[in-house]
């Protein structure tokens, strides 16, 4: 993103990628492991797992992608999509969750569990 | 001409057009997966089957993802090497990403063909027995195919213009061994249900040995048409006839109501007679000279076959008699877990022509030792347990199914494993059979979603493969006389391989371990 | 590019003074947005009619049902045409050369997806934001022309396999253009060879489409954000290019998940699986060889979470248009921009939270239900303010009644009325009544007929001068709106009342065969009747009639289209020469280029020094400032600020 080609930046740049990969395979592992683990519920197992998933992509997104230091337009675009998908994923469950056929929100939950 | 800022940023807003250009793909993108994950979500909480879980092998996809985690990490590096212009460590590191591109798609593929020859089989009662198809001395596998010894075939050419009509010529004949087979005597068709009507004619085809081909079968398919229409002709003009009858003795009556209400009535059966626009079907069967035999997928057929006749697609039927529509299979798992509690031991995969009584002691023996462990593992010390088993994944795919890993179970004959099968060999009756399906789309949503998603993330694993080896390949001259601008290039590209390699970072978990 | 008060006629010559480029490249593969914009829009507007054909057969088989088609014996005859016709079309018909139901389903979800898809999005949206946008903003071409190029070619050969859906073997698809699954994805499935199903055609040329206006809003969007000229700020923008800009993001945004539904729906199709298909699915009395565990569902969702933005993809080319239109004929400005903008901001934003108010039938929860209806309502607010403003624009302008203004006033009332016919339908309690009715049906054609292409037809008219140099008859353009006016209405305003008295949008016999339903009476077919007696007309005095009437008003709108078709050809070579670069004396860019703009459009260095709608300035000489000028009409002493001369007493044509 920087403009700037000062060689003695970019250096130490590069040392940070190399150390955010290292962390990334890092996190890999600890996926793979937490994954046969056993959490009271399956669904603990997901949350955990989605958890670690987010902080991988989020390092992905911020230091690779840059989105740490970028220009305020590319923040708005980011923003109304995530809205967006956010709307994409909520909405969508909720209108499966119908109170007259499931009987309330948990019955999908529990459908997870099979 | 040059159109402005492809190189340099604008200044007030900061960015070069193809930094736009990309942040609004990847937005786009986003919402691309987005709807696929909502998809996923959808799917799965609304699934009726037990959702697979650690079905998949991680080894593979572990791989995938270390593999993809460094390419991005050099990607990115290259971009940085572009930029302090050591255009040596560039090249170096570019091609590194694009062989960890490479690697992705090979352990793809693995991965891929492993499924297409994985087959799984679902019982009339909701068990489901998984594995191989036998194969030939030359190591080709064997589709399951129905066998059947025909006597006659029915065409059925519809009058009106249907999705389903008479094609034997794509629809049969290539299903049928040695050739298309010969008919005695000239094909003979079924009444039309209008009175007046008369059969068509086949005499042309010749009283016998004649061959059934697109030439013969284009010429049954006009004489039917002609004579369907002649017959819905007459039809028409008999109604209209009858019709007009009626409105003359209408119009006859003494001026009155009743005289008014028939000529009403009478006009409107008129304007339906002509309106009548109904060609019938003419249904044709043909008796051949010799028994012909038919070796055909069960896809290919409309419905299931019965012990005397297969209607294929086109809505053909033949009778005879049915020789064989066994599904062999070498069978390696054996999941009960859509079955009611109860019923599991009794799962007709135990019945004694397939698995036998040995499996199932050797299921019921499992279940018990599974269920220990779980009590000890939960145990919460006053003799109950601390979890629900039905809300444990694992447990339920390791009591609930079985390895089906031995000829007969490893306990009796200490898993002598010789020259022959390593699995059990199952002859299973299509009649037992509600479904089945190899590892594709078509098994379950699981299979569908996994497909879908990993396969449209393979599709842009290449796109953005090709699109850095244009830039190492082909950009070349940019790189000694604009570096900056194949920087942006770069940074473009590499945003996008990112992007790759952050969908993935979800789909691993998701796919192979959740 | 050199900057000088040159003679007029030499200003045409900056196209070609550095290289020369062939037929092909320069008219078929060209990168430049003006050529693509023009290959968008003949194409959107070939495919606009061809969709109106599809409409005019369903339309006779509505008023007639059971009767052949009249003079199908002489088209068949046709060389050429008449076997095209036969493939598409003839081989379905009944024997006595009537329709069918078979058929109708056919032409019904073809006319819906050509108009949608193939007709006004690339007319309305493409072809007018390649062609003006660029030139509005003071720029050169599009950020990426390459793509543009890509982008229309993509397109293309969705068009291409579009049509083909036609000539295979089951026909086109016949499940609506909503395409709901499970019947769109078991429709027709006992023919196994995949390729022979009109589906899978649809959803291969749905792909490309949605690739080709994803690739055509990233440029747009781009172009609107990195390209404008020196001191094009966000609130010196024209309208028009605000608006497009939202549409771009639209696009963007709501269509992805279009292509997921596509995507599966085909996969569904292709590799037997079961996205959209419920356990225990049966067809004619079959259970399918399918896994079952999907959800039909799951496709309504991702299918309006396109199509809901759509809608707003469908009208906002309309407001963008008539931003330009209104101000420039009423020699006004435009009414609240800034409200405007706003407005349109507002209105993209709430129209991705809306999408289900399309599925009160589904049996979705009240929490829900209730969410949805409260944004419906919502998203109705900026569209009064747009319409609003629109009309107030008017207030005190001395109007030049031209053709484009007329379409441009016809717009007005005609899209209130399919506003606000559209304002019950939120309501989940009425939605349950009137779904899937006639009232609907008139509800979204009186926004997207007599609204958005009322609208289109006004650009048109407006720009072609600054595309061709020359001016569409102006004759003929009314003798073009005046039928359409008069067709449009009686096409869709009975609609209203059929729907409410309960016809059924997919009833190919137009209810002939439901008594109930088409013997009832109002005062619409009493005066239907009566009409028709004194016109010795034997018309019967039930909802049927209503049928003929709108079917009459169908052929009054096609006659009307005729003065159109040869008004638009003749004129491109025959119509009378513009004598200024700036015919219609309008404030925004475009018509500071010469005419038609040359391959990088300004022959002199942009800059734009107001907003966009400097008509009636007080204490301004001329009745307008355009945006390019630093002062009032004299150029600089050297000219070089000098665009091209402009007429100021070029009358308007009355």
């Amino acid at each position: 993103m920087s403009d700037s080609a000062d060689p003695a930046e970019l250096q130490k740049h590069v040392k940070k990628y190399l150390l955010i990969g290292g962390i990334l395979l890092a996190a890999t592992a600890a996926t793979i492991a937490i994954a046969f683990y056993e959490f009271p519920t399956h669904s603990m197992n997901i949350i955990v797992g989605m958890i670690v998933a987010t902080i991988k992509a989020s390092l992905v997104a911020l230091i690779f992608m840059h989105l740490n230091h970028e220009r305020p337009l590319i923040y708005k675009f980011l923003a109304f999509t995530t809205v967006f998908c956010v709307v994409l994923f909520v909405l969508f469950i909720f209108s499966n969750a119908d109170p007259l056929v499931d009987h309330g929100f948990d019955a999908p939950l529990e459908a997870v569990e099979k | 001409m040059d159109i402005p800022y492809t190189v340099h940023a604008r200044p007030d807003t900061g960015l070069y057009n193809a930094k736009v250009g990309i942040w609004l793909f990847l937005a786009s993108e986003v919402m691309l997966f987005g709807g696929l994950f909502s998809s996923y979500i959808f799917l799965r909480l609304g699934a009726d089957y037990p959702w697979p879980i650690h079905e998949l092998d991680w080894t593979l996809g572990g791989i995938n993802t270390v593999v993809l985690i460094a390419s991005s990490v050099t990607v990115v590096w290259a971009w940085a090497a572009v930029k302090m212009r050591k255009h040596g460590l560039y090249k170096i590191l570019m091609l590194i990403t694009i062989l960890c591109a490479a690697v992705f798609m090979v352990n793809k593929t693995i991965e891929y063909t492993g499924k297409l020859n994985h087959w799984s089989v679902t019982l009339t009662d909701g068990s489901i027995l998984s594995g191989h198809l036998p194969k030939d001395e030359k190591g080709h596998y064997i589709p399951y195919q129905v066998k059947f010894e025909g006597q006659e075939i029915t065409l059925t050419v519809s009058g009106m213009h249907r999705a389903v009509d008479a094609n034997p010529v794509d629809y049969v004949l290539p299903h049928i061994e040695g050739g298309a087979p010969k008919f005695k005597a000239a094909p003979a068709a079924a009444a039309y249900s209008f009175a007046k009507a008369k059969s068509p004619d086949f005499s042309a085809l010749g009283s016998s040995d004649w061959e059934l081909n697109a030439s013969t079968f284009a010429q049954i398919r006009s004489i039917s048409l002609a004579a369907a229409r002649e017959a819905w002709k007459a039809e028409r003009d008999d109604k209209i006839a009858l019709a007009e009858k009626a409105l003359a003795a209408a119009e006859a009556l003494p001026e009155g109501q009743e005289r008014a209400y028939g000529i009403q009535e009478a006009k409107k059966a008129l304007t339906s007679a002509k309106n009548f626009n109904q060609v019938p079907d003419t249904k044709i069967k043909l008796v051949a000279t010799a028994p012909f035999k038919v070796a055909v997928e069960a896809s290919k057929l409309l419905a299931r076959q019965t012990a005397d006749a297969i209607i294929f697609r086109d809505g053909s039927a033949a009778t005879g008699k049915l020789l064989d529509d066994k599904f062999t299979l070498e069978a390696d798992a054996l999941d009960l877990r859509s079955l009611a509690d109860q019923a599991r031991e009794k799962s007709l995969a135990f019945d004694a022509r397939y698995l036998g009584e040995k499996w199932q002691k050797h299921f019921i023996a499992n279940r018990a030792a599974e269920n220990k462990k779980f009590d000890e593992k939960y145990s919460d010390g006053k003799g109950g347990v601390t979890r629900d088993r039905e809300k444990s994944a694992t447990f339920k795919k390791h009591a609930y199914g079985l390895h089906l890993d031995s000829p007969e179970p490893k306990g009796d004959h200490g898993g002598a494993l010789g020259d022959g099968p390593h699995h059990p060999v199952l002859h299973i009756e299509s009649k037992d059979i509600t479904f089945f399906s190899n590892y594709t789309p078509k098994l379950n949503t699981y299979y569908a979603i996994y497909f879908t998603l990993t396969g449209l993330h393979g599709l842009h694993v290449v796109a953005g493969a090709l699109v850095l080896a244009y830039f190492l390949v082909f950009n070349g001259r940019m790189l000694r006389e604009d570096p900056e601008h194949l920087a942006n290039r770069i940074e473009v590209g590499g945003l996008f391989w990112h992007f790759v390699d952050l969908i993935w970072i979800f789909l691993f978990p998701l796919l192979y371990l959740l | 590019m050199s900057a000088a008060a040159i003679p007029h006629d030499h200003a045409h010559d900056h196209a070609h003074d550095h290289h020369e480029q062939s037929w092909i490249w320069k008219y078929v593969f060209s990168t430049d947005h003006k050529t693509i914009g023009m290959q968008y829009a003949v194409t959107g507007m070939l495919f606009l009619l061809f969709g109106f054909f599809l409409m005019l057969l369903m339309r006779w088989s509505i008023a007639y049902p059971g009767v052949p088609l009249p003079g199908i014996d002489v088209l068949r005859a046709i060389p050429g045409l008449g076997w095209a016709f036969e493939e598409m079309f003839g081989r379905w018909l009944n024997a006595d050369g009537s329709l069918n139901g078979e058929l109708y389903n056919m032409l019904g979800a073809m006319h819906g997806t050509i108009m949608v898809f193939f007709g006004i999005v690339p007319l309305g949206f493409a072809g007018f934001v390649n062609f003006v946008m660029p030139l509005q903003i003071g720029t050169i071409d599009m950020a990426f022309p390459k793509l543009n190029m890509a982008s229309y070619w993509c397109f293309f050969v969705s068009c291409v396999l579009m049509m083909l859906s036609f000539f295979v073997g089951t026909g086109p698809v016949q499940t609506g253009w909503t395409m709901y699954s499970p019947l769109a994805s078991t429709m027709t499935i006992g023919v196994s060879d995949v390729w022979n199903h009109g589906h899978t055609w649809w959803l291969m040329a749905m792909v490309f489409n949605i690739s080709a206006s994803l690739l055509g809003s990233v440029n747009v969007v781009a172009t609107f954000i990195n390209l404008r000229a020196k001191g094009m700020s966000y609130m010196r923008l024209p309208f028009f290019s605000w608006a497009m800009f939202v549409i771009g993001f639209l696009l963007l945004l709501a269509f992805p998940p279009l292509e997921v539904a596509a995507l599966l729906q085909l996969s569904d199709r292709v590799f037997g699986s079961s996205f959209f298909l419920p356990t225990g699915l049966v067809e004619g009395g079959k259970h399918l060889d399918i896994s079952g565990g999907g959800s039909p569902l799951l496709y309504q969702h991702l299918f309006w979470f396109l199509a809901h933005p759509e809608v707003y993809v469908l009208i906002l080319p309309a407001f963008a248009i008539l931003s330009d239109v209104i101000p420039n004929n009423a020699r006004r400005p435009l009414w609240g921009y800034k409200t405007m903008v706003y407005s349109v901001l507002t209105l993209a934003f709430l129209s991705f939270l809306v999408w289900a108010h399309h599925m009160y039938l589904t049996g979705m929860g009240t929490m829900m239900s209730t969410y949805f209806q409260i944004t419906t309502v919502l998203i109705s607010v900026p569209s009064v303010i747009l319409l609003t403003c629109l009309m107030i624009s008017l207030w005190g302008g001395s109007i030049r009644f031209n053709t484009q203004m007329l379409f441009a006033s016809a717009f007005l009332p005609m899209f209130g009325i399919g506003g606000l016919t559209g304002l019950p339908l939120a309501f989940s309690f009425i939605d349950l009544a009137l779904h899937d009715t006639y009232y609907v049906i008139g509800h979204f054609h009186y926004v997207v007929a007599p609204g958005t292409l009322f609208a289109l037809f006004a650009g048109v008219y407006h720009w072609f001068p600054k595309a061709t140099g020359r001016f569409m008859s102006d004759k003929l353009g009314k003798l073009h709106f005046w039928p359409s006016l008069i067709g449009m209405n009686l096409l869709f305003a009975p609609m209203f009342i059929q729907g409410m008295a309960g016809f059924h949008r997919r009833w190919y016999d137009g209810g002939k065969y439901f008594e109930q339903t088409a013997a009832f009476q109002n005062w619409s077919t009493t005066f239907t009747h009566k009409v028709g007696a004194f016109l010795g007309l034997d018309i019967p005095d039930n909802m049927l009639s209503l049928n003929v009437v709108m079917s009459f008003g169908a052929f009054i709108l096609a006659l009307g289209q005729v003065p159109f078709i040869i008004n638009f050809w003749i004129s491109i070579k025959g119509g009378e020469k513009v004598k200024s670069d700036n015919p219609w004396q309008a404030t925004t860019l475009e018509w500071a280029t010469p005419t038609p703009p040359p391959h990088g459009n300004f022959v002199f260095d942009v800059n734009a020094h107001r907003g966009p709608y400097e008509y009636s300035v007080p204490g301004h000489p001329a009745d307008f400032f355009p945006q390019w000028e630093s002062a009032h009409g004299t150029p600089k002493p050297d000219g070089s600020d000098a665009p091209a001369k402009t007429e100021s007493a070029h009358a308007a044509h009355h």
